[in-house]
C-alpha cells in the first residue's frame, strides 16, 4: 500500500475514543515540544524541559507502580466477574502493614536470613490477599451487592490504618523505617540519555515492568486466563463443560489482591514511611487504577499505557512545583489527574464490560 | 407427630412469614448486621489492646490483659454520647468474673452492678454530649437521605461529601455577601438562612449534574466520578477559599465568620453546643417530605422503577436519562442543604478539613435499606457512635478512629444478606416450602416458557 | 443394535413440583430420538438428569449397560454425553476454538500455555470430519446462530460425545437452516452417534427422529417408532385431547388508517441495521400481523414504532401525526397499548406488586394520579379487576410480580394493556407461555378489541397464532417484509419460504399482495371459513 492510501486510510477510518484520546495526548506532547523549542524562556520551554528531564520519568515510573498493580488487579477481577472497587482499600492495607512488620521486626535487621524490609513487603502483600480473600467471600459465598461490598473494604482500611497506627503510633502516621527500596542499577544501559531512568530504579519498577506482559500472557495464554474471561462473560458456559466458577472466581480475586498488595507495599516502602491522614497516602490511586484499566480495555499493557499517562501527569506537576515563577496554586494542579479521570470517563464511557459482572452465579441443582 | 413438632412448626411458618416481609427482613438484617460489626469492633479492641502498651491493663479476659476493655469502650461511647446518664462507677469493676474460661465451672457475677447506683445522679438530658450527638444526627439525616434518594433512583451517589463541601461553601458565600445589604437581628435570620439552606441545596444540586449528565449521556459509571468530584471539591473549594474569600485575621483557610443572627442558633440546649433544634426539626420534615414524595407522587413511582429496572422504566413512558440528571441533582441538593446546615449550625463559617459526613451517609443509608424513615434510627445510631467516640478516645485511649472501623464494618455486613440467611436457615429451616428458582422447562417463576 | 441411554424410572422433584414422575426412556445407539411435548411437559428437566446438572429425586441412568451416577455436567461428559441447551452456552467475545475447547484447553510448555495452533488444528479436523463448515478463527459475537449451534455441537464432539441432547434446537433457526440440522443429524448417526433432541413441533418429531416419546405433565405418555405412527397419535399424545387452534372470528371492517410507517429503518443494539426500509398500515378493526422468525428485525421495528428506539431514517405515523420522534410517554397518552416482547425486563418491575405494576405507563394520568399525587385506592381497584378479568393467579394484588408464573404474569400484562381504551394495541407474542385455556379467553379479547374498531398490530412467533387471527399478514425476513399476504390464502409452506428470505416467485400473487398491502378491497378477507386455516397441530 503506498503511503498516501496508508494517508487516506488513516483519516479516513473510524476513530475509536481510545486512539482519539492517545491521539490527542500525542498531539498535546507535540504541541508543547514545538511551543517549547520555538520559544524558549516560556511556560512550554519549561514544560517541555521537565517532560524531557531524566528524573521526570523516574518519578513517572515510581508514581505509576501502585496504580499499575492496582489496576492489574482490578483486571483479574473484573474479568472474572467480580467488580472489585475496593482496590483502594487493598492498597492502603499493604502499604500500612508493609511499614508496621519491619518496623516491629527491625527495619534494618534480618529474619531467616531475610532482610525485614522484604519480610514487611512480603508482609503487605499478604495482608492485601487476606482482606481480598475476605471480600471474595463475601461476593461470592454470600452473594454481596459487589460495589457496596468493595466500598466496604476501602472505608475498613481507611479506619483500620490508621487506627492501628495510632494504637502503635499514637498518631496516623508511621514513624520513617530510616530505609526504603533500595535502586538497583544496571550498568551501562543506565547510562543511556533519559531512558536509561528504565535501568536504574527500584525493584518494584523492575517487577512492575515484568507483570505487565506476564498479566496479559496468563490473561490470554493461559487456560486459567481463559477460564477468568469465560467466567466474566458467560460463566454458565464455563460450569457447563465442567470447569468450577467459584474457584476460578476466588483465584482471580486472589490474585488481584496480590497483585495490589505489591503495588501497596512498593508505596509505602519506596518512602520508608505510610501517611496517614485524611485519605492517606494512597490518596484515590486505587480509583485511578480503575479508571486506568478501563481506558485500557481490561488489557494489561493498555492499562500500562494510561497509569502512566497519569502517573506521569503527576510527575510533571510535581516538578512543575519546584520550578519558581509559577504561581500556580498546587491545590490546582493537583486536581488535574482527576479531571483528566473524568474527562477521560466522559469520553470512554461506553467501556463494554464484561457481561456476567457484577452477577452472582449459581450453579444448577440443589 | 408431638406437640413439640407442631409448635415449632407453628413457629416456624411464622417467623417465616415474617421475614417474607422484606421490610421486617431488611431490619433484621440490619440489626444483625450492626450486632456482628460490634462484636467483630471488639475482636478488634481487644487485638489492639494487646499490642499498645498501658502501664496496667483495663481487662483480664482468659488470663490475659489487655490494655483496652471492650465491654468498657463500648459502655464509654454510649455513656459518654449522652452526657452520662449512667453512673460511671458500674463499669468500675469486671462485670464477670475476668479469669472465667468456659472449662473454670459456672460463670460469678463480680460486678459492683448491684452494689452502685445505676443512673448518674442529676442528669440533664439537656447537656452538651446530648446536644452534639443530635448535631451529627441532624447532619447525617440530610446526608443519608442524599444517598438514599439516589439509590433508590439505582445510582450510587458516593458524592455526596463533594455535594456538601461546595453546598457549604456557597452557602457561606451567598450569606455573606447578604449580610452588608440586608437587617440584621430576626428579619435578618428569617431571610438569611433560608437563602442560605436554598443555596447550599442549589449548588449541592448543580454539582451533581455532573455525574447525572456524565452517567445520562456518556455513560460514565457515577462511582468513579462522584469519588473524583469529592477529590475535585475538596481541591477546589481549598483554592478558591485561600486565594479569593480568605478570612485574613484567620491562620485557618476559612471565609469570615457570619454574624450570629445569620446562622442556626441553639436552642434549649446549652449556648455553643453548635446544635439547632430547628435543623433537626428541619431534618425531620425533609425525611417525611420524601418519605411522601418517593411513596405516593408520580415522579416518585418514576423514580423508583428507574432504579429497580430501568428498562421497564422506559417502557412504562419515563425518560430514563433525564430522570437520572434530576435523581442525581436531587440528591446532590440534599448533601448540599448537608453542607448548608454544617455552615450554619455548627461552624457559622466554611472552613477547610470539611469532615467526612457524605461518607457517612452512605453508611446510613445502607444501614437504613434506603428508606428515608429509615435514616432517623440510623442517623441517630452514627451520631451516638461519632460523639461517643471522643468520649472514648479521652478515657479509655482508643483511638476515635474506630468508628471509621465500625463503618466499614457495617456496611459490609449489611451488604452479605445471604450471610444472615444462610445463619437464620440453619436455625429454622426458612426455605421449606420457598421453592427455589430452579431451571425446569416450566412452572418456571417467572420463568419464560417459550 | 445396543442400548446407549436407559432411564430407568426417573421421578425429580422441586419444592412444589413434581417435574418428572416415574419417566422411563430408552433409546438406540445411532439413532435420533425425539423428546417431543407442550412446553412444561418436562422434557428439560429429564435432559438435565441425564447431563448431570439436576440430580433426579428417584430412578437410574443407565448409560451403555452402565448405571452412572452424575453429579455434575463433568461426570456426564465423562460417560461421552454432550448436551446443547437452548440458550447456547458460548463466550461471546471469544473465538470458536477458544469455546470449542474451553475446560479442555490442550497446553504446550509444561502446561503453561495453551497450545493454540494444535487447539485451532483439532477443531478444523473435526468440523472437516463432520462437514461442518466453521472458521475456527471467528468470534462467536459474529456468527450466525446457526454456526453458533454447530459450534456447540463441535464443543460436545471435541470433549468425545457418544450420545448429544439438544434442546429444542430448531427454535432460533429458519426452515433452511433446520433443513442443515438435521442433515448433520444424519452425518452424525451415520458415524454412530446417537442423538436425543428436545421438541414441541410434532412435524419435526416426525420428520427427524426415528423413534419418539412424548411427555405430558412430567410423564411418559408413549413411545412410538415415527415409521408406524401419525400426526394425530402424537398430536393427542402431546396434548391428551382433542387439538383444538381454530379462531372464529367475524370478518374484518377496516377502517381509517390509525398508524403509518414509512421506510422506516432501524438499528439494533450493535448498530447494525435490522430494519430495513418497512412501509406499512394498520387500520382501525382489523389485525395486521407479522410473522418470522425471531431475530429478523421484529423487535426492533416494534420498538421503533412503540418509542423505544430511535430509528434511524423514516417516519412514523400514528392518527395522522408525525410521531418519530416523538417520547414513549406521549405515545402512551395518545392510547397506544403495548404488550412487550420481555416481560421480565419491560412488561413488569419484578419487585413491584401488582398493585403498582397495574399503573405503569399511567402513572401520571387520572384517574390514577392528579397533580401529581397518586391514588393508591383507586390503583388497587384497578389492578384487582385485571386480575379477576384475565384470571391471573393467585388473585392477589399485594403479590410482587415476581412471584408469579411466566404465564399469569404475561396475562396481567395483557390485561392491563388491553384495559387502557387504546386505539392500537400492538401485542408480541401476547400468548407466550400462557395456558392454553388464557390463549384462547386472549384471542378472543383481542378480537373483540378489533370489533370495537380498534386497530391491533400482531407480532408472534407461533405460525398458527399470526396466521389465525390476522386480517393481513407480513413475513419478515432480515429486516424486510418479504410480502404482505391474505393469511387464509396461503399455505403454511409459503409463509415458510417467505420466512426463509425466499419468494414463491409469482407475479400474480405478488400483485395481489400490493392490493392487499394498501389495506383496500380485501376487508372480506376474513369471511372464509376460520376451520380453513392451517395449523401446525391439523392435518393437511
Amino acid at each position: 500500500m503506498s503511503t498516501q492510501n496508508t494517508l487516506t486510510g488513516l483519516l479516513e477510518r473510524d476513530w475509536s475514543y481510545r486512539e482519539t484520546l492517545v491521539g490527542g495526548a500525542v498531539g498535546i506532547f507535540v504541541t508543547i515540544a514545538v511551543l517549547g523549542l520555538l520559544l524558549p524562556e516560556s511556560l512550554w520551554a519549561d514544560l517541555f524541559g521537565i517532560i524531557t528531564e531524566r528524573s521526570t520519568l523516574s518519578s513517572a515510573l515510581r508514581l505509576s507502580v501502585p496504580i499499575v498493580f492496582a489496576a492489574l488487579g482490578g483486571i483479574f477481577a473484573e474479568k472474572v466477574g467480580v467488580i472489585n472497587i475496593g482496590l483502594e482499600g487493598l492498597l492502603i492495607v499493604s502499604a500500612f502493614v508493609a511499614i508496621l512488620v519491619p518496623a516491629i521486626l527491625g527495619p534494618t535487621e534480618t529474619t531467616l536470613f531475610i532482610p525485614n524490609l522484604w519480610v514487611g513487603f512480603a508482609a503487605g502483600i499478604l495482608a492485601s490477599v487476606l482482606f481480598s480473600g475476605l471480600f471474595a467471600v463475601v461476593c461470592i459465598r454470600y452473594k454481596a451487592d459487589q460495589i457496596i461490598a468493595g466500598l466496604a473494604v476501602w472505608l475498613i482500611a481507611l479506619g483500620l490504618a490508621p487506627f492501628a497506627a495510632t494504637v502503635y503510633y499514637g498518631g496516623v502516621n508511621t514513624e520513617n523505617l530510616g530505609t526504603s527500596l533500595p535502586t538497583w542499577t544496571i550498568p551501562v544501559l543506565s547510562e543511556i540519555p533519559l531512558f536509561g531512568a528504565f535501568f536504574s530504579a527500584t525493584p518494584a519498577v523492575y517487577a512492575m515492568l515484568l507483570a505487565v506482559p506476564a498479566s496479559w500472557f496468563v490473561l490470554n495464554r493461559t487456560s486459567f486466563g481463559n477460564h477468568v474471561r469465560a467466567s466474566g462473560e458467560n460463566p454458565r458456559a464455563l460450569d457447563t463443560v465442567g470447569v468450577n466458577v467459584s474457584r476460578v472466581r476466588y483465584a482471580s480475586v486472589l490474585l488481584s489482591g496480590f497483585l495490589t498488595g505489591i503495588g501497596g507495599a512498593a508505596l509505602s516502602l519506596g518512602l520508608g514511611q505510610f501517611i496517614g491522614n485524611n485519605q492517606t497516602m494512597v490518596n484515590g490511586k486505587g480509583f485511578i487504577a480503575i479508571v486506568a484499566y478501563l481506558f485500557g480495555n481490561y488489557n494489561p499493557i493498555g492499562a500500562f499505557g494510561a497509569s502512566f499517562l497519569f502517573a506521569g501527569l503527576e510527575a510533571v506537576q510535581i516538578r512543575l512545583q519546584q520550578v519558581p515563577g509559577y504561581a500556580i496554586p498546587d491545590s490546582l494542579i493537583q486536581t488535574i489527574p482527576y479531571v483528566t479521570v473524568i474527562v477521560v470517563l466522559a469520553l470512554v464511557g461506553r467501556t463494554r464490560i464484561p457481561e456476567a459482572a457484577g452477577e452472582h452465579y449459581e450453579s444448577g441443582d440443589d | 407427630m408431638s406437640a413439640g413438632t407442631d409448635a415449632r412448626r407453628t413457629v416456624e411458618s411464622l417467623l417465616r412469614r415474617l421475614v417474607a416481609l422484606s421490610g421486617v427482613e431488611r431490619l433484621l438484617i440490619s440489626l444483625a448486621a450492626l450486632v456482628l460489626a460490634i462484636l467483630v469492633g471488639a475482636g478488634i479492641i481487644l487485638t489492639s489492646g494487646r499490642v499498645a502498651t498501658c502501664t496496667q491493663a483495663a481487662a483480664v479476659y482468659f488470663g490475659l490483659g489487655f490494655c483496652y476493655d471492650p465491654l468498657e469502650v463500648y459502655f464509654v461511647l454510649f455513656n459518654g454520647a449522652f452526657g452520662q446518664p449512667f453512673n460511671p462507677g458500674i463499669m468500675a469493676g469486671n462485670l464477670v468474673n475476668p479469669t472465667w474460661s468456659p472449662f473454670t465451672g459456672p460463670l460469678t457475677f463480680t460486678g459492683p452492678l448491684l452494689t452502685t447506683a445505676l443512673f448518674t445522679a442529676g442528669w440533664n438530658p439537656l447537656n452538651f454530649s446530648v446536644a452534639l450527638t443530635l448535631k451529627e444526627t441532624t447532619l447525617l439525616i440530610f446526608t443519608g437521605l442524599s444517598v438514599a434518594v439516589a439509590f433508590r433512583a439505582g445510582l450510587f451517589n458516593i458524592g455526596t461529601q463533594g455535594q456538601l463541601v461546595v453546598g457549604g461553601l456557597v452557602t457561606a458565600l451567598v450569606v455573606g455577601s447578604l449580610v452588608p445589604v440586608l437587617p440584621g437581628g430576626l428579619a435578618g435570620a428569617l431571610l438569611l438562612v433560608p437563602v442560605g439552606v436554598l443555596s447550599g441545596a442549589v449548588a449541592g444540586g448543580l454539582y451533581a449534574a455532573i455525574p447525572g449528565a456524565l452517567k445520562a449521556y456518556a455513560d460514565a459509571n457515577e462511582v468513579i466520578t462522584t469519588i473524583m468530584l469529592n477529590f475535585i471539591a475538596a481541591q477546589l473549594a481549598f483554592v478558591a477559599v485561600s486565594e479569593f474569600f480568605r478570612n485574613p485575621e484567620s491562620q485557618v483557610v476559612e471565609t469570615a465568620p457570619l454574624p450570629g443572627y445569620a446562622t442556626l442558633s441553639s436552642v434549649v440546649f446549652p449556648q455553643g453546643s453548635d446544635f439547632s433544634l430547628f435543623a433537626l426539626a428541619f431534618a425531620l420534615v425533609l425525611v417525611g417530605v420524601i418519605w411522601f414524595f418517593l411513596e405516593r407522587t408520580s415522579y416518585g413511582y418514576d423514580l423508583r422503577t428507574s432504579g429497580i429496572q430501568p428498562e421497564a422504566a422506559e417502557y412504562g413512558g419515563v425518560d430514563a436519562k433525564r430522570t437520572v440528571v434530576t435523581s442525581m441533582m436531587f440528591s446532590g441538593a440534599l448533601g448540599g442543604i448537608g453542607g448548608a446546615v454544617w455552615v450554619l449550625m455548627v461552624m457559622g463559617k466554611w472552613q477547610t478539613g470539611v469532615p467526612a459526613l457524605g461518607f457517612d451517609g452512605i453508611t446510613v443509608s445502607i444501614l437504613a435499606g434506603n428508606n428515608p424513615l429509615g435514616t432517623i434510627p440510623a442517623a441517630l445510631l452514627f451520631g451516638t457512635l461519632k460523639s461517643g467516640s471522643l468520649a472514648v478516645q479521652f478515657e479509655t485511649g482508643v483511638p476515635k478512629q474506630l468508628v471509621g472501623v465500625l463503618r466499614g464494618l457495617i456496611i459490609l455486613f449489611v451488604a452479605m444478606p445471604e450471610f444472615f440467611r444462610a445463619i437464620g436457615t440453619n436455625v429454622v429451616d426458612l426455605d421449606a416450602d420457598d421453592s427455589k428458582a430452579v431451571a425446569t422447562d416450566g412452572g418456571v417463576t417467572g420463568g419464560d416458557d417459550e | 443394535m445396543t442400548t446407549a441411554v436407559h432411564l430407568d424410572e426417573i421421578t425429580k422433584r422441586f419444592p412444589g413440583v413434581v417435574a418428572n414422575d416415574d419417566v422411563d426412556l430408552t433409546v438406540e445407539r445411532g439413532t435420533v430420538h425425539a423428546l417431543l411435548g407442550e412446553n412444561g411437559a418436562g422434557k428439560t428437566t429429564l435432559m438435565n438428569v441425564l447431563y448431570g446438572l439436576y440430580r433426579p429425586t428417584e430412578g437410574r441412568v443407565v448409560i451403555e449397560g452402565e448405571e452412572r451416577q452424575f453429579s455434575s455436567p463433568r461426570d456426564a461428559i465423562d460417560a461421552g454425553v454432550g448436551m446443547i441447551h437452548q440458550h447456547f452456552m458460548l463466550v461471546d467475545p471469544m473465538t470458536v476454538t477458544e469455546n470449542i475447547v474451553l475446560g479442555n484447553e490442550p497446553r504446550k510448555w509444561f502446561g503453561l500455555a495453551v497450545d493454540r495452533e494444535g487447539a485451532r488444528r483439532d477443531v478444523r479436523e473435526l468440523s472437516d470430519r463432520y462437514g461442518f463448515d466453521v472458521d475456527p478463527e471467528a468470534t462467536i459475537e459474529d456468527v450466525s446462530v446457526g454456526v453458533q449451534q454447530r459450534v456447540e455441537i463441535l464443543k460436545a464432539l471435541y470433549r468425545g460425545a457418544d450420545i448429544l441432547i439438544l434442546d429444542e434446537p430448531t427454535a432460533v433457526l429458519t426452515p433452511q437452516e433446520v433443513d442443515d440440522l438435521f442433515r448433520v443429524f444424519e452425518e452424525l448417526t451415520d458415524q454412530g452417534k446417537t442423538i436425543i433432541f428436545i421438541t414441541h413441533k410434532l412435524g419435526e418429531a416426525l420428520h427427524a427422529a426415528d423413534d419418539v416419546t412424548v411427555l405430558r405433565d412430567g410423564k411418559n405418555v408413549g413411545s412410538v417408532t415415527t415409521a408406524d405412527t401419525s400426526r394425530e397419535e402424537l398430536a393427542e399424545l402431546m396434548v391428551g385431547r382433542e387439538v383444538f387452534l381454530q379462531t372464529e372470528k367475524a370478518p374484518s371492517d377496516p377502517g381509517d388508517v390509525v398508524l403509518s410507517t414509512d421506510g422506516l429503518t432501524a438499528e439494533d443494539n450493535r448498530g447494525i441495521e435490522a430494519v430495513s426500509n418497512v412501509s406499512f398500515d394498520v387500520r382501525e378493526g382489523e389485525v395486521f400481523g407479522i410473522a418470522g422468525v425471531d431475530g429478523n428485525g421484529q423487535a426492533e421495528l416494534i420498538e421503533a414504532i412503540t418509542g423505544l428506539r430511535k430509528p434511524t431514517t423514516g417516519t412514523v405515523t400514528y392518527l395522522g401525526e408525525d410521531i418519530t420522534d416523538a417520547p414513549r410517554a406521549d405515545r402512551i397518552d395518545a392510547g397506544m397499548a403495548y404488550v412487550p416482547e420481555d416481560r421480565h425486563e419491560r412488561g413488569l418491575v419484578m419487585e413491584f406488586d401488582l398493585v403498582q405494576n397495574g399503573i405503569l405507563g399511567s402513572q401520571h394520568r387520572a384517574p390514577f394520579a392528579e397533580r401529581g399525587n397518586i391514588d393508591w385506592n383507586t390503583a388497587r381497584n384497578h389492578a384487582e379487576d385485571i386480575i379477576r378479568e384475565y384470571d391471573v393467579r393467585p388473585p392477589n394484588a399485594d403479590a410482587d410480580a415476581v412471584s408469579l408464573s411466566g404465564g399469569n404474569q404475561q396475562k396481567f400484562i395483557v390485561g392491563r394493556e388491553f384495559e387502557r381504551n387504546p386505539d392500537l394495541v400492538v401485542a408480541t407474542h401476547p400468548t407466550r407461555g400462557v395456558d392454553i385455556g388464557s390463549t384462547e379467553f386472549i384471542h378472543d379479547r383481542l378480537l373483540e378489541l378489533r370489533d370495537e374498531g380498534k386497530a391491533v398490530l400482531l407480532v408472534s412467533s407461533k405460525l398458527d397464532e399470526v396466521q389465525g387471527l390476522s386480517d393481513r399478514l407480513a413475513v419478515m425476513h432480515d429486516g424486510e417484509f418479504m410480502d404482505v399476504v391474505d393469511p387464509q390464502d396461503v399455505t403454511e409452506e409459503e409463509i415458510g419460504l417467505l420466512m426463509a428470505g425466499e419468494h414463491p416467485d409469482d407475479a400474480a400473487s405478488a400483485a395481489e399482495a400490493d392490493a392487499i398491502a394498501d389495506g383496500r378491497g380485501e376487508g372480506t378477507s376474513g369471511s372464509r371459513a376460520a376451520s380453513d386455516v392451517p395449523s401446525d397441530g391439523g392435518e393437511r
